[in-house]
């Protein structure tokens, strides 16, 4: 119970901020890629979280989206709206390729496989330039600002589209978790065998989880596209950048819960924002190698995530003895 | 013609390969993780042999045994403080271990040693012998000496020395190794060194014909895990194999696709391997 | 009515072959108890019934459904599900989750819970409900895998050594709770070594060894049958007659 509050709060204070923020400025650009990168790391969550499978290659998915509702853009006039629509399903139809081969693997070897995935998404977006522009990437044309052609004046307004995106990946993540799907997604967890004796479709519901989590990341990159305005396979298909960056951000926040995705992207994408800041112009990778200690500091002590921490802190503060 | 040509090299190179991924295949057979840092330590190797040959003249050749030690050393410390502590945590633990570990020796050596490109000038880097209508590189020819003797040295290690036994009795069975008076913990230690020590290695070896920048090994990353799926994670042979089986790949396919293509073909090889037969051609699955 | 028939089941491993030539029919509602020695092959013919093993030869036939190649969660979903011998819980999870779990086979998540707490409460285990499964005792571990088999509703159920270190107590509640399954119009399957229960509740045995059929019928006539005592039960069947 006392986790929704602290998610209201959240969210309350993100419905907020922008307001108090320069519409047009650079704090503002930063909180949407926050709520934005917060959705992803959810939508990941799915099924590094729920599922147990760890992805290094959801940024197929999100480039798929990215391209997609581009192209249909450029190409035929389609409002992003729509676009982002058949983005989803050729997110969706990319998850189901994706997962045959995979639905066997296991841990390390899972994570190689959708690695590579992500890869072979990147180079053939490099190479088919005549459908993606190749290495040259993208450009969204301008539209007149209209809501309807996802096309607007300020980031205001891309601000709070991230913002409700966050809510409804969140409201899906928790319904999933709460339903049948992770009782289902649990038993698969712990032991396979067992669960398929007792009456689970393991292939089914992996299956399920990962279109799930496939369709959502590709809407998301049409919420990228239409925000970043430029992209080009090295960014939205970008193993580092994309699909290591949600799946770290979920976690450090504290990964197969509501909360640690949305913990885990406002406190590293406003810390990476000013580390580049202040020490880029001097040091190129410093704000990465810190954060790659962070990363493993994390991973030693508190391996569960900051949610393990903020737990701790919770409960003493309350004079319990931590969960 | 040429298409002979690209087999000899093809298996020059992929004995290459093959030393540079012994140490992934090592490191998965004894302690079951993925180091999905090693190209990392193929990176350091290259930057150790630069600098012995910027600074102190050496062939990088012979700088390879350096930059051997040099991994070695940095591996016994990576396994005995970070990897030891995560042996036991689920598998998303290992693997973030380990991709944080990418993060940090890469962009350390980008600090470290800046952005720019390096690469060394040797004497017979541009010679070539021909036998009949092909040419054999010396560089190539060079390195797969290299390599070979490498391999045979790692062979009779793990064959004949008692250390290698006792590897080997670690990874098949690490409960009944201990119970034989195995000391687990330092065979992790030796494995995880020697791993990354051969992949260095490897990096010297090649430093005669690659440039050598803080993301060199991005460019090997898959290379190196398609040589061990191929072969078997986990199969030092089968990592022989593999990487003579990549080179070849790679050389045919430059023969028909440009560059960007033939990463295609061989992630293609790598996604087929691991849904169709993930054990690999010649290992055993764990 | 036959409810479970089975015929010329042959696996091999290797080069073990673990079951040779099974053949047997079980009429609804009976208690058949199989037993033979360890390495006899009873577990591994669960696991072919189940579908976790596909067998090199030899049909099931579940309520006139063939099961051949159908995997385990079908072969839940037409009403055959085993336990495991060593007990394969959901550690993580509470006892009631873990029951819930086999009971969304058939119902939704609210419907599941209320069935949950039913099939606890028939093995005696309500109190425990939101206890971690993980940190029960081995025995009421082994209950409340046979609470979750239930849940899925089964015509046939396996069991596996539900009554594996056990109390003559706790043992006897077993018992009766196994024959008031099969009132219930359940039809078992029991893999025991407590020779005692064995005889008393099952109305029949299969005596399994080395993958073969050695022996089918009544318990007397297994006692008595000399194959039997030689292979498996030896003198200590006739002292405790």
């Amino acid at each position: 119970m006392k986790r929704w509050i602290v998610i209201a709060v959240v969210i309350a204070a993100a419905a907020l901020l922008p307001l108090a923020l320069d519409a047009r400025g650079y704090w503002i650009r930063v909180l949407t890629f926050t709520l934005l990168f917060a959705t992803m790391a959810q939508a990941w969550n799915i099924i590094g979280g729920l599922a147990n499978q760890t992805s290094l290659g959801h940024a197929a998915f999100f480039g798929i989206g990215a391209y997609t509702s581009t192209i249909l853009l450029l190409k035929l006039g389609l409002s992003p709206w729509i676009g982002m629509l058949a983005g989803g399903v050729l997110g969706g139809i990319a998850a189901l390729i994706i997962a045959i081969p995979t639905m066997r693997l296991q841990g390390h070897y899972f994570a190689l496989a959708t690695l590579a995935f992500g890869e072979v998404m990147r180079v053939i977006a490099n190479v088919w330039t005549p459908l993606t522009g190749g290495p040259g990437g993208l450009s969204v044309p301008f539209m007149p600002p209209s809501f309807a052609g996802y096309s607007f004046k300020l980031l205001l307004p891309h601000a709070y589209i991230a913002l409700v995106a966050l809510i409804i990946v969140t409201a899906i993540f928790e319904a999933i978790r709460r339903g049948a799907m992770g009782y289902r997604l649990r038993a698969i967890k712990e032991n396979p065998e067992a669960a398929e004796v007792i009456g689970i479709d393991t292939t089914k519901v992996k299956l399920q989880a990962t279109v799930i989590s496939g369709v959502l990341m590709a809407m998301l990159g049409t919420l990228y596209a239409q925000v970043a305005v430029f992209f080009d396979p090295d960014t939205v298909f970008s193993a580092a950048a994309i699909s290591i960056r949600i799946a770290l951000i979920a976690i450090l926040g504290g990964v197969g819960t509501a909360v640690g995705p949305i913990l885990g992207a406002f406190f590293i994408i406003p810390l990476e924002e000013l580390m580049n800041d202040l020490l880029s112009s001097r040091a190129a990778g410093l704000s990465q190698l810190v954060f790659g200690v962070i990363l493993i500091a994390v991973i030693l002590w508190q391996p569960r995530g900051f949610i393990t921490v903020f737990d701790s802190l919770r409960a003493r503060l309350s004079g319990r003895a931590p969960s | 013609m040429a298409f002979l040509q690209a087999v000899i090299d093809g298996l020059l190179v992929g004995g290459v390969y093959a030393v540079i991924s012994i140490g992934l295949t090592l490191v998965y057979g004894v302690m079951g993780i993925v180091n999905f840092a090693q190209a990392e330590f193929l990176m350091i190797g290259m930057f150790v042999a630069w600098f012995a040959w910027a600074f102190l003249g050496l062939d990088p050749v012979l700088a390879a045994p350096l930059s051997f030690a040099v991994a070695f050393g940095i591996g016994w410390l990576v396994q005995g403080q970070l990897i030891a502590r995560v042996l036991k945590a689920p598998s998303v633990a290992q693997i973030f271990l380990t991709v944080g570990l990418l993060i940090v020796i890469e962009n350390g050596s980008l600090l470290l040693f800046g952005s720019q490109f390096r690469s060394v000038t040797t004497s017979y880097q541009t010679i070539s012998l021909s036998l009949g209508p092909l040419f054999i590189s010396v560089p190539y020819l060079i390195a797969f000496a290299m390599s070979l003797a490498c391999g045979v040295v790692l062979w009779w290690f793990m064959r004949a020395s008692w250390f290698g036994r006792a590897m080997r009795a670690t990874a098949q069975n690490p409960m009944a190794a201990q119970l034989m008076g195995i000391d687990t913990a330092l065979m992790y230690k030796i494995a995880f060194a020697l791993g990354v020590g051969l992949t260095a290695f490897g990096g010297a070896v090649i430093l005669p014909y690659v440039t050598v920048f803080p993301g060199v090994g991005g460019q090997f990353v898959v290379l190196m895990f398609t040589v061990v799926v191929l072969g078997g994670l986990g199969s030092v042979a089968g990592a022989v194999v593999g990487g003579l089986a990549v080179g070849v790949i790679q050389a045919l396919s430059s023969l028909v696709f440009p560059i960007q293509l033939q990463n295609l073909v061989l992630f293609l090889v790598f996604i087929l391997v691991l849904a169709v037969r993930p054990q690999g051609l010649v290992g055993a699955s764990r | 009515m036959i409810i479970l028939d089975v015929r010329n089941i042959s696996h091999r491993f290797g080069g073990l072959q673990a079951l040779s030539d099974v053949t047997f029919s079980v009429p609804k509602g009976q208690i058949v108890g199989l037993i033979g020695p360890n390495g006899a092959g009873k577990t591994t013919l669960f696991s072919t019934l189940v579908g976790l093993i596909r067998p090199d030869s030899g049909t099931v036939q579940l309520d006139g459904a063939n099961l051949a190649g159908l995997k385990p969660h079908k072969v839940a979903a037409l009403g055959m599900t085993k336990t495991f011998q060593n007990v394969a819980l959901f550690a993580e999870s509470t006892v009631l989750d873990n029951v819930l779990t086999a009971g969304l086979l058939r119902h939704d998540v609210k419907t599941a819970r209320s069935e949950a707490l039913i099939c606890l409460d028939r093995v005696g285990l309500k109190a425990v409900a939101h206890k971690q499964a993980g940190n029960l005792s081995f025995p009421e571990r082994a209950r409340v895998e046979l609470a979750r088999a239930l849940c899925t509703g089964p015509k046939v159920l396996l069991l596996d050594e539900v009554m594996a270190a056990l109390n003559p107590m706790e043992m006897q509640e077993i018992m009766d709770l196994i024959r008031s399954l099969r009132d219930d119009g359940i039809t078992l399957l029991v893999v025991e070594h407590h020779m005692r229960a064995i005889m008393t509740i099952c109305d029949r045995i299969l005596v399994l060894n080395f993958g073969k059929l050695l022996a089918d019928g009544p318990p007397e006539q297994v006692a008595n049958d000399p194959q039997v005592v030689e292979a498996y039960l030896g003198r200590s069947m006739e002292a405790r007659k």
